[in-house]
C-alpha cells in the first residue's frame, strides 16, 4: 500500500459563500487513499465530510464554492483540472454513491437509460452493447433478472435494490476510486450489511480505492482500512482503524467511542453508540471558535492554548510506520 | 397546551418582512394608498366631477397635475377619489372570499370524508368557471354597482381560498398538539379555532395579499366593462374606458388611471411574495388563483 | 363528471335567476300578448324550471343547445362561428407565453441573481399586475397609432386574408401571451430550480455526463411536469375567452358573445357557452393528466 496512492489530498479547503457570510466547511484536510483500501471519514453532520469529497469531483455549486489545495487522482490535480477533463475523470477516474436511493436515481428515466448513458459518455460502443454491459453491471451488484430490471423505473424497485443501481452506476466505467458518502444510511440494517459486503466484493475483485463517509462507527469497524474524524472541517485523528477505534486520543473521538466516563453514553448490548452522544452541536462553519475548533464542547480542556490555538495534527507513538496514528489535540493524556 | 408550536412572532415576522427591500417598500406605498383613500377629499384639489368645459382635455400641467378630460374634470382628483372606490371594492372581496373560503376548507379539512367530498366538489365547480364570466354572470344576476362588485369578485375567490385552507388544515390536522388535546376532550370549535386555524393562517395570510392584488384589477376590468363602480363614483377601470376613444389625442385620460391601478396592483403582489418568503417558504399558495 | 353535471345544473340555476324577462327583452318595446305567449311556449319558458332543465340538458347533449333569444340563431352555430377566432387568439398567446417564459425561466433559474434573473422577476411582476386593458390600449397607441405599423383591431378570416389575420392577431395574442407567459415563467423559473437541485442531478454529474446531457436529459425533462399544468390552466382560461381584450381588440371571440349575452339576458347563448367553458375546462384537465402520465412514469400502475 505504499506505492502510489490513488488519492492524494493535501491541504484540501473549501469555502462557501452563505447568505450569512463566508463559512470555512473545510479546513485543510490531508489523506491519501492506495488501491484496494478503503478509508472511512467519519464525523457528525456539518463536518465537513460530504463537501469535502463533494469538492475533489467539482460537485459543488460553481460559483458559491472556492476550493484550495491539491487532490491528485492518479497523480493529476482534479482542483485544477479543466472541466472538460474533469468532466472525463468523473466515472472512469471516480464514480460515486450518494446517500439516498430514493431520490439519486432519476425518477422519469428507465434504469438501463440511466446505466447506458454513464457508458456511453466514456466508453465508444454502441447502444445494443452498453445495454449487454449494463445488464451484467446488474447481475453482479446483485440484481435478480437484470435484464428485465433495465426497462423499469427507480420506484419499482425496493431501497436496498435501487442502491446497488447506484452502485452499478458507480461502478460502470471501472473507477479507480469509489466514493461512497452516507451510501448506506437511509437503508434498513440488513439491507445495509449486504450493500458493504457487497462494495468490499467488488473492491476486492478490481482493486479500487474507497472513500466511506459515514458518521456509523459500526460501519466503520466493519469495513475501514484506515479511519479519518472530521470536526468542524478538520481532521482531528486519523490512523489505522485499529489504532483509531481501539485507542482514541482526541477528545471527540472518544467521545463519540463513549471512552470518557463523564461524557459516555454506555454501549447498549454492545452497539457502539451513533455519534449524538457528545453533548452540544458542532460549530457553525461561518462562525468556527478560535484555537481549537472542539474546545466548546471538550469535557477535557484545560490547556491555556485550547482557547487560543489550534493543535497541529501530531504523530502519537510510533512515527516510522507507514500509517502512523496522529491526533490534533493539546490533551496530554495520551492512549488511554 | 404546551405542545403547540409557538404561533409565528409577528414582531419577527415585521422584522423579516422589513429586511426585503421590495415588500417593505411595497407595504409602506399600500399604507399610503390606504391614506389617500382615507384623506381622499382633502388631497384632490377639485372634486370628482366638477366639469369645466374651457378646461377640456388638458395636458399634465401645474394646475392639473394628470391633465383634464373630455369633460374638464381634473384627473388628478379623481384617481385621488378613486382611490377609495378601488380599495374598498378590493378588501370587500377579498373578505368575503377569506371568510367563505377559509370556512368551507376548515371544515373540509378537518372533518373529510363525505363532508371534504361534497364541498370540495362544489369547489371544484366554481373553480372550472372561468373568473371573468362568473363575475360577470354574477353581476347580471344582481345588477351592476360596487357593492355587487365586490360579491361578485368574492364569490370567485372563495374556492381558492379554500383550497389553499384545506391543504394548509390538512398539514397540521394530524400533529401531535392537535390529537392531544382532542385526547383530553377539547371541542370541535375550539380545537379548530385554537389549533388548527392559528397554524394553518401562514398560506392563507399570503394568499390574502395575493387576492387582493386580483381583486383590485378585476374590480378595475368589471368597471372598464361598465359592469363595475357606476358614475358618480369615480373609478380607474371606467376612467380608462372612458379614455379610450381618445387616446390618440390625449393619452394622459387612459394612462393615469391605468398606472394607479398598476401601481396598487403591483405592491399587493410584491407584498404577497414577500410575506411567502417570510411565512410560507414551502410555497402552498397557489401562484395564481382562478384566470390568471 | 361530476363536476359537469353540478356545473350545468349551477348555470341553469344562475341564468334562470336572472331578473328581467328575456321574451320582453327579445321582442322590444311592441308586441301583442298573442306573440309574448307564443315565444314564451316556444322557447319553453312557461313550463316548470325543472322540466325545462332537463329538456336543455336532453337536446344539449345531442349538440342542441337551443336557439338564442336575440338573434333567432341557433347556439351551436353562434358558437361554432366563433370559435376559429378565439382558438387562433388562445394558441397564439400560448405560443407567445411559451416563447417567451421558456427561455426566460430557464436562464434566470441557471443563472440566479443574474442580469437575465432580474429581467424575469421584473417581467413576470409585470406581467401579473399589468391591467390588460391598459396594455392593450398603450400598445394599440404605439404599433397603430404612433408607428402605424397594425391595425387596432378587428379580424378577417384567415381564409380569407391570411396577412391580414395575422397582422390582427399579433397585438392581443402579445398582449395575453405577456400575461400568461409571467405567471408560466414564475412556474418554469420555479421548477427546473428544484429539478436542478435534485439529488439525480449530483448523480449525472458523476457519471460524468456534459452540462448539455444533464440538462436535457435530467434538468428540463423533470421540469416539465409543473409546467404542462400550469400550460393547461393557461390554455382554458385563454379558451374560455378573454373578454376584456376581445372587447379592445374587437375580437370576435366566444368571451365577446358571452359577455353580449349577459348583457341581453340570452339565456340560451349564455348557457351554451358556459357549458362549453366547462367542458374545455375538464377536457383540458384531462390532456394534461395524459400528458403526466407520459412523461412521468411514478403515475402509471
Amino acid at each position: 500500500m505504499s506505492e502510489a496512492p490513488v488519492l492524494e489530498v493535501e491541504d484540501l479547503r473549501v469555502r462557501l459563500r452563505t447568505p450569512r457570510g463566508p463559512a470555512d466547511v473545510v479546513n485543510g484536510l490531508s489523506y491519501r487513499v492506495g488501491a484496494g483500501e478503503t478509508v472511512a471519514v467519519v464525523g457528525e453532520s456539518g463536518s465537513g465530510k460530504s463537501v469535502s469529497v463533494l469538492a475533489l469531483l467539482g460537485l459543488l455549486p460553481a460559483g458559491v464554492a472556492t476550493v484550495t489545495g491539491r487532490a491528485l487522482l492518479e497523480g493529476e490535480d482534479l482542483l485544477t483540472m479543466k472541466p472538460d477533463r474533469l468532466r472525463r475523470v468523473r466515472g472512469p477516474g471516480a464514480g460515486m454513491v450518494f446517500q439516498d436511493p430514493m431520490t439519486s436515481l432519476n425518477p422519469v428515466l428507465t434504469i438501463g437509460r440511466q446505466l447506458v448513458e454513464g457508458i456511453r459518455a466514456h466508453q465508444d460502443v454502441d447502444k445494443a452493447a452498453a445495454r449487454r454491459r449494463a445488464a451484467e453491471l446488474l447481475a453482479e451488484v446483485g440484481l435478480p433478472d437484470p435484464e428485465g430490471t433495465l426497462d423499469r423505473y427507480p420506484h419499482e424497485l425496493s431501497g436496498g435494490m435501487r442502491q446497488r443501481v447506484v452502485i452499478a452506476i458507480a461502478l460502470c466505467n471501472s473507477p479507480a476510486l469509489l466514493i461512497a458518502d452516507e451510501a448506506t444510511t437511509a437503508l434498513d440494517v440488513t439491507v445495509q450489511a449486504q450493500i458493504i459486503d457487497l462494495v468490499e466484493k467488488l473492491q476486492a475483485e478490481r482493486g479500487t480505492g474507497v472513500i466511506w463517509i459515514t458518521h456509523d462507527l459500526g460501519v466503520v469497524a466493519g469495513i475501514a482500512d484506515r479511519v479519518l474524524v472530521m470536526y468542524g472541517g478538520r481532521c482531528v485523528e486519523d490512523g489505522t482503524v485499529d489504532d483509531v477505534l481501539e485507542n482514541p486520543v482526541h477528545p471527540y473521538t472518544r467521545g463519540l467511542l463513549g471512552a470518557l466516563p463523564d461524557l459516555a453514553q454506555p454501549a447498549v448490548d454492545g452497539v457502539v453508540p451513533d455519534l449524538a452522544t457528545v453533548p452540544g452541536v458542532p460549530p457553525a462553519p461561518t462562525d468556527l471558535p478560535k484555537g481549537c475548533v472542539f474546545w466548546p464542547r471538550c469535557p477535557v480542556r484545560g490547556d491555556a492554548r485550547c482557547e487560543t490555538e489550534q493543535p497541529p495534527l501530531a504523530v502519537i507513538g510510533a512515527a516510522d510506520v507507514v500509517l502512523p496514528h496522529r491526533a490534533a489535540t493539546w490533551c496530554a493524556e495520551g492512549p488511554r | 397546551m404546551s405542545l403547540r408550536p409557538v404561533r409565528p412572532r409577528w414582531r419577527e415576522t415585521l422584522g423579516m418582512l422589513a429586511r426585503n427591500p421590495t415588500a417593505a417598500v411595497s407595504a409602506v406605498l399600500l399604507l399610503g394608498l390606504v391614506l389617500v383613500a382615507v384623506f381622499d377629499e382633502t388631497i384632490a384639489p377639485e372634486g370628482p366631477n366638477e366639469t369645466s368645459i374651457a378646461d377640456r382635455l388638458q395636458p399634465p400641467s401645474r394646475d392639473h397635475l394628470f391633465g383634464t378630460d373630455d369633460l374638464g374634470r381634473d384627473i388628478f382628483s379623481r384617481v385621488v377619489l378613486g382611490t377609495g372606490v378601488s380599495l374598498r371594492v378590493g378588501f370587500l372581496a377579498v373578505g368575503i372570499a377569506l371568510v367563505v373560503g377559509t370556512v368551507i376548507g376548515l371544515l373540509a379539512g378537518f372533518y373529510g370524508r363525505w363532508v371534504d367530498d361534497v364541498l370540495m366538489r362544489f369547489m371544484d365547480m366554481l373553480f372550472a368557471f372561468p373568473a371573468v364570466l362568473l363575475a360577470i354572470a354574477v353581476l347580471a344576476v344582481r345588477g351592476p354597482g360596487s357593492g355587487n362588485t365586490a360579491l361578485a369578485i368574492g364569490v370567485v375567490y372563495i374556492p381558492v381560498f379554500a383550497r389553499v385552507t384545506r391543504a394548509s388544515v390538512l398539514g397540521v390536522r394530524e400533529e401531535v398538539y392537535v390529537r392531544a388535546s382532542r385526547s383530553v376532550g377539547a371541542s370541535d370549535f375550539r380545537l379548530l379555532t385554537r389549533h388548527v386555524l392559528p397554524n394553518a393562517a401562514p398560506p392563507i395570510i399570503v394568499q390574502t395579499s395575493i387576492s387582493l392584488a386580483f381583486a383590485v384589477l378585476a374590480e378595475a376590468a368589471l368597471s372598464f366593462l361598465g359592469l363595475g363602480t357606476q358614475p358618480p363614483a369615480p373609478s380607474w377601470g371606467r376612467m380608462l374606458a372612458e379614455g379610450r376613444g381618445f387616446i390618440q389625442d390625449a393619452w394622459w385620460l387612459a394612462f393615469f388611471p391605468g398606472m394607479a391601478i398598476f401601481v396598487t396592483v403591483l405592491c399587493f403582489n410584491l407584498l404577497g411574495d414577500g410575506l411567502r418568503d417570510v411565512l410560507d417558504p414551502r410555497q402552498r399558495t397557489l401562484m395564481a388563483g382562478g384566470g390568471r | 363528471m361530476v363536476v359537469l353535471a353540478g356545473v350545468s345544473v349551477i348555470v341553469f340555476a344562475l341564468v334562470h335567476l336572472v331578473p328581467g324577462d328575456p321574451v320582453r327583452l327579445a321582442l322590444g318595446t311592441r308586441f301583442s300578448q298573442e306573440t309574448y305567449d307564443a315565444l314564451r311556449e316556444r322557447s319553453g319558458l312557461d313550463e316548470p324550471l325543472v322540466q325545462q332543465f332537463f329538456s336543455w340538458l336532453g337536446s344539449a347533449l345531442t349538440g342542441d343547445l337551443g336557439v338564442s333569444f336575440r338573434s333567432g340563431d341557433t347556439v351551436t352555430s353562434l358558437i361554432i362561428e366563433r370559435l376559429p377566432a378565439t382558438i387562433a387568439l388562445a394558441f397564439a398567446s400560448i405560443l407567445v407565453a411559451l416563447a417567451i417564459a421558456i427561455p426566460l425561466g430557464t436562464i434566470s433559474a441557471l443563472r440566479p441573481r443574474s442580469f437575465v434573473d432580474r429581467i424575469a422577476t421584473i417581467f413576470s411582476q409585470f406581467g401579473i399586475s399589468v391591467p390588460e386593458f391598459w396594455m392593450s390600449i398603450v400598445l394599440i397607441l404605439v404599433f397603430a397609432g404612433t408607428l402605424g405599423w397594425l391595425p387596432s383591431g378587428g379580424y378577417v378570416p384567415l381564409t380569407e386574408d391570411p396577412a391580414g389575420w395575422l397582422q390582427r392577431l399579433i397585438l392581443p395574442a402579445v398582449v395575453t401571451g405577456v400575461v400568461s407567459g409571467s405567471v408560466i415563467t414564475r412556474f418554469v423559473r420555479s421548477s427546473v430550480l428544484e429539478a436542478l437541485g435534485a439529488d439525480h442531478v449530483r448523480t449525472a454529474q458523476a457519471k460524468g455526463l456534459s452540462s448539455r446531457q444533464v440538462f436535457t436529459g435530467h434538468v428540463l425533462r423533470n421540469a416539465l411536469l409543473p409546467l404542462v399544468t400550469v400550460t393547461g390552466v393557461q390554455l382554458a382560461y385563454l379558451l374560455s375567452g378573454v373578454v376584456v381584450v376581445e372587447i379592445v381588440f374587437a375580437w370576435p371571440g366566444l368571451g365577446q358573445l358571452a359577455l353580449q349575452s349577459v348583457q341581453a339576458r340570452d339565456y340560451p347563448v349564455l348557457q351554451g357557452a358556459v357549458l362549453l367553458f366547462a367542458v374545455v375546462f375538464l377536457v383540458i384537465n384531462l390532456v394534461v393528466d395524459l400528458l403526466y402520465t407520459a412523461i412521468d412514469p411514478r403515475i402509471r400502475r
